[in-house]
């Protein structure tokens, strides 16, 4: 059964999505788990209040919300029962060129993961999922005030566990 | 003048506007440690996106793909309020817009599947008849009219509409895919109006929405099966090709089964 270009496009762009909801998700949860169950969540949700979506809004935005408030919910439910882990890493990544690009990539995850959760956050939307500050701050419902100075203490605090090689 | 590094970040980051961003790179151009700065925030997060990066080749999970590409009334969830499905039934509308043209029958959305939540979770409006059986079952993904619906659809003819029956069967006429369609309109205090092509020996419902009087009427008032609201109005107009079926048109329809000639 074929579906209509309208509904097709938005399935479509949520699943060309769902890497970038992955990534921002294990950045939030820390743990690839439980960021696979909070995308499902959230994309779940976001099929059902497609109604609530804004035409002119980003998508990307948009589902990075649903994806942080299904974190939070979860993580009131749980009422913090369960200690996150620190930087589990997916046993499962492709695409590595090489050890030291390996590396590369697991000290500044490391970095990251010894950030506090704002500051990570706010770095994981704005550096690595490219939003612009405003979106961002959409995104976790703060000013634009606070967004830039979160993101700039994240800053300066992964610039001194990375050190300055760059 | 000092210039913060905060400001030294959104410079980077390409947040400034105009006048700021001209400020700053006056600055730049005297000040070698600022300079150098930037180049910090910018090196920093090009290093944080390549650590990020392998991230989007990994494979997606099979369980996530099919969640993404479900449609809603498959998530078991039927809660669902009469003004989330208008709304939806509002949208649905505008991404008609863009859909316009394309064959009948392959168009089902997402609202379509909140109106299917919408008809199963609201029984309690629908009268009597309602707890005997359904009137709509999922059939792939689609919605087809089931029980005292479907027969409805399939045997009678607008002019038996009676304020007793639970359907009653507004207009007829061919769609541009070849298809039957009719309007329908169900009893009860909510009275949904729909759309349904008979297509594959099943009455695919193409369209559901509150009939255009219901909001406000007082129990066991009933719509008049000609009163379309203007979602269903707006349905019939895309999916139309030439005119309604007069009512001799309908009853050969009818006795053919609602299978057309295509």
């Amino acid at each position: 059964m074929n579906t209509s270009e309208a509904s097709q496009t938005i399935h479509e762009q949520i699943v060309t999505l769902l890497p970038r909801l992955r990534r921002f998700a294990r950045n939030l949860t820390h743990n690839p788990h439980d960021a696979d169950d909070v995308v499902q969540i959230a994309v779940e949700r976001a099929l059902l209040r497609l109604d609530q979506w804004r035409r002119d809004a980003r998508l990307d935005s948009w589902m990075f919300k649903i994806v942080r408030n299904a974190w939070i919910d979860e993580l009131r439910s749980r009422g913090r029962r369960d200690k996150v882990f620190l930087a589990e890493e997916a046993g499962d990544h492709v695409g590595i060129e090489s050890i030291e690009n390996e590396a590369t990539r697991m000290s500044v995850h490391a970095a990251m993961a010894r950030l506090p959760e704002d500051q990570r956050v706010a770095v994981s939307l704005v550096l690595i999922e490219g939003l612009p500050y405003k979106e961002a701050a959409e995104v976790l419902e703060v000013p634009i005030g606070t967004l830039t100075s979160r993101l700039a203490r994240g800053r300066q605090a992964l610039q001194a566990l990375l050190g300055d090689e760059g | 003048m000092t210039i913060s590094d905060e400001t030294l970040m959104a410079f980077a980051d390409g947040e400034l506007d105009d006048a700021a961003r001209a400020a700053v790179e006056l600055a730049l151009r005297t000040d070698p440690q600022l300079a150098k700065r930037v180049a910090e925030h910018r090196a920093l997060r090009q290093r944080i996106q390549a650590a990020y990066s392998a991230e989007l080749s990994e494979p997606v999970p099979e369980r996530l793909l099919s969640a993404a590409k479900r449609r809603a009334d498959a998530s078991g969830t039927n809660v669902v309020n009469l003004q989330d499905a208008r709304d939806a039934m509002a949208r649905d509308a505008i991404a008609r817009d863009t859909a316009r043209a394309r064959p009948l029958r392959t168009w089902w959305g997402p609202a379509g599947s909140i109106a299917a939540s919408l008809i199963i979770g609201l029984g309690l409006g629908y009268g009597r008849w309602h707890q005997s059986a359904p009137l709509t079952r999922n059939a792939g993904g689609a919605l087809v009219a089931s029980g005292q619906l479907a027969q409805g659809l399939s045997q009678q003819l607008a002019a038996d509409g009676s304020a007793a029956a639970a359907v009653q069967i507004g207009i007829s006429f061919l769609a541009r895919s070849g298809d039957y369609c009719r309007t329908f309109v169900l009893s009860g205090a909510i009275s949904p109006a729909g759309v349904a092509c008979h297509h594959g020996q099943e009455w695919q419902i193409l369209t559901l929405s509150q009939s255009a009087a219901s909001g406000s009427a007082t129990a066991g008032y009933r719509t008049a099966a000609s009163e379309m609201s203007p979602a269903i109005l707006q349905a019939v107009q895309e999916l139309i090709s030439g005119e309604p079926l007069d009512a001799t048109a309908e009853a050969a329809a009818r006795s053919k089964g609602w299978n057309s000639a295509r």
